[in-house]
């Protein structure tokens, strides 16, 4: 597979939190090629290890051994603030509790990556109207963010995750907090925004129905892929008799 | 990050909890209002001093005294426990009382153009020429040396080796004494009384107004004589008294010649008369004494100040530290989306500048209120005597520094809370609650 087609690379990569006696192991030794304008889902039960195999993704958390390769890069020997500006330029953030300043309007918290990257006051407010205009918000701009419904939050904070044209979107728990119909909504843009903009989408679930939409899934069990399948069908079955 | 949007969030984050801002800030508003005020103080007092000393102008004259009574001054001020053996030449007589053997031998001094006995007379009344008029309490001095300058109202100044005995008149005695106007009362003739030491017997002297004072710290409301005047007053106190008591004194006025009124000059003068057993002061030398007498009160005021300032820098970590519980998730946020450590750091410690610079410039602005209140209600009340007293000046730069270096206090305040923003690590940030 040609170097430049896999935006996101790790090798036997090991994560072990604590020291000695009370360490627990979180992921042991997993190897994972994400390809640019894939969508994957990461699914797993609670403890299984899956939120920590996102962090390691998105540089937010180091392992304790491996390799993890961005770009064609060891993100270990990268200075930090070349990492810091990988993580607001290449990579974007969506999670299920949105974190959005809350006594905020809407625009201040869709500018705040474009505010951390240095971006000029002009161009900040263009792109971040671009953003809402994409998520169908522009109307609540002015809008307190405390003021908007849960499935509103949460398209603010795609708007967020894309006013700085990442090539990847991680969204931990993205429907989690939202019923369903406002859900459909959220991954309907997510798949969306895969598509027209070739954004990588990793989607950590375990809502099965959202997993069985992305093009591929992988599942965590105890720190370990048990089950890698590109086939959405076959993956919702395996992970029914799973629970069986 | 840019520095611009850094203050400005640093600045807004503050008003998140108003109430719990605005009490860190009345907390270093307080200590740097009562630092920026005594700084005022003491400027207006200093001000006034070297005004004052300016008006007056005679930098060309020592005073001198033994060297013993002035050590024997000393360590009464400073309380010495110190017993000393009596050797016969310390006897208080010859070693306080100083005669015309040492006006001789201060006169050889190198620098020293002339030196005279300091006349120190008491008078007791004033009056008007006339038979019968009424007796008005005043005090008056010889006056040290003829370059001493008197803010006169009219006349002229004294002429010190006149054969006439001359006065120069404060102007409150102009009307008791039954004058139409300071430019009436100039040549007249008025006499002073006093009464004999030893005789108490109270007798006049007849002395010619020639100008009279404007009010001024300087004398403190003394009427001012020539050496004439004096030696008049000196024969009614001295009446009774063996003519000897009359040529000696407890000091001696020394006049500089013009090449030695610098002050390198003159300590170089006031060298050699140390090592001849005299101690000697100048104008400068008193002046420099009543302003440390001053600058000790305001220290001791400032450190009050900078006591409330340290209370302030603990408030200011206190509300920094809650600041940074309360957005730690927020904090988890930007640096999740790249925000880096110096940044995060820069911005706590720049919301610590802002409280520091908002307490300064309160402080700054309720300093000229007060001085605004203060000042006229002062030259009204208990500084009335003292025309030209402004009680508080303000030295712009002084103030300035003031206000950096409260905001210096609270950006080291600052750095604790600060460190503990910038080392979060960001998911467990995330994950708080």
């Amino acid at each position: 597979m040609p170097k430049n087609n896999t935006v996101i690379s790790i090798r036997n990569v090991t994560k072990i939190y604590g020291h000695g006696d009370s360490s627990v192991t979180a992921l042991n030794g997993v190897n994972l090629d994400i390809k640019r304008g894939e969508t994957l889902a990461i699914v797993g039960k609670s403890g299984s290890g899956k939120s920590t195999l996102a962090h390691i993704l998105a540089t937010l958390d180091q392992p304790t051994s491996g390799e993890v390769v961005i770009d064609g890069k060891n993100s270990a020997k990268l200075p930090r603030r070349v990492v810091n500006r990988l993580r607001n330029r290449t990579f974007g953030f969506v999670f299920q509790q949105f974190y959005m300043n809350s006594r905020d309007t809407v625009l201040n918290n869709v500018m705040l990556p474009m505010v951390i990257a240095g971006v000029k006051p002009s161009t900040r407010r263009k792109r971040a109207m671009e953003a809402l205009k994409t998520v169908e918000l522009a109307d609540k701009v002015k809008s307190k963010a405390n003021d908007l419904s849960g499935g509103q939050k949460q398209r603010v904070c795609i708007a967020r995750a894309i006013v700085n044209n990442p090539a990847v979107i991680f969204a931990d728990e993205p429907t989690g907090n939202l019923d369903s119909a406002t859900g459909d909504v959220i991954q309907k843009l997510l798949f969306d925004l895969n598509r027209t903009k070739g954004i990588t989408l990793v989607i950590v679930t375990h809502d099965m129905e959202l997993a069985a939409k992305c093009d591929r899934q992988i599942h965590i069990k105890d720190g370990q892929i048990i089950d890698e399948s590109q086939d959405a069908t076959d993956s919702v079955k395996s992970a029914k008799g799973d629970r069986k | 990050m840019k520095l611009y949007d850094m203050i400005r969030m640093g600045n807004s984050n503050l008003w998140r909890n108003k109430s719990r801002t605005f009490l860190t800030i009345l907390a270093i508003f307080i200590g740097a209002f009562t630092i920026m005020m005594t700084t005022g103080i003491n400027t207006g007092v200093n001000n006034y001093i070297d005004r004052q000393v300016a008006a007056v102008g005679s930098e060309d004259y020592l005073q001198v005294m033994p060297a013993q009574m002035a050590e024997q001054f000393e360590s009464l001020m400073s309380g010495s426990n110190e017993v000393r053996e009596y050797k016969p030449e310390d006897n208080s007589t010859t070693s306080q009382i100083l005669t015309d053997e040492d006006i001789t031998k201060i006169e050889s001094v190198d620098g020293i153009d002339s030196a005279k006995f300091y006349t120190m007379v008491t008078t007791d009344y004033v009056a008007n020429g006339q038979d019968g008029a009424t007796k008005y309490q005043m005090n008056a001095s010889v006056m040290p040396t003829a370059s001493m300058k008197l803010d006169l109202a009219a006349g002229s100044d004294l002429d010190m080796d006149n054969d006439e005995a001359q006065i120069v008149l404060p102007d409150k005695y102009v009307k008791p004494l039954g004058f139409a106007s300071n430019e009436d009362a100039v040549g007249k003739t008025i006499k002073i009384g006093a009464t004999s030491q030893v005789t108490q017997q109270t007798d006049e002297a007849e002395v010619k107004i020639v100008g009279v004072q404007n009010a001024s710290v300087v004398g403190m409301g003394s009427a001012w004589m020539n050496d004439k005047a004096g030696q008049l007053i000196e024969d009614i106190t001295m009446a009774g008294l063996p003519q000897e008591y009359r040529n000696q004194a407890n000091a001696i006025v020394a006049q500089l010649d013009k090449d030695h009124i610098s002050e390198e000059a003159a300590s170089k003068v006031k060298e050699q008369l140390e090592d001849m057993g005299y101690s000697s002061m100048t104008l400068t030398d008193t002046v420099s004494m009543i302003k440390s007498f001053f600058d000790a009160i305001t220290t001791v005021l400032t450190i009050f100040g900078a006591i409330s300032l340290l209370a302030a820098a603990i408030g200011i970590i206190n509300t920094l530290y809650m600041s940074v519980q309360e957005r730690t998730r927020e904090i988890g946020l930007m640096k999740a989306m790249g925000l880096s450590r110096a940044k995060i750091f820069g911005m706590f410690s720049l919301e610590a500048i802002a409280l520091g610079f908002w307490g300064g410039i309160i402080g700054l602005a309720v300093a000229f209120i007060a001085r605004a209140i203060v000042n006229p209600l002062a030259s009204r009340t208990f500084l009335a005597s003292l025309p030209g007293f402004t009680l508080i000046e303000f030295n712009p730069l002084y103030l300035l520094i003031i206000v950096l270096i409260v905001m210096a206090i609270a950006f080291l305040a600052g750095t604790l809370p600060a460190r503990r923003a910038a080392n979060k690590d960001p998911i467990e940030s995330l994950r708080y609650e």
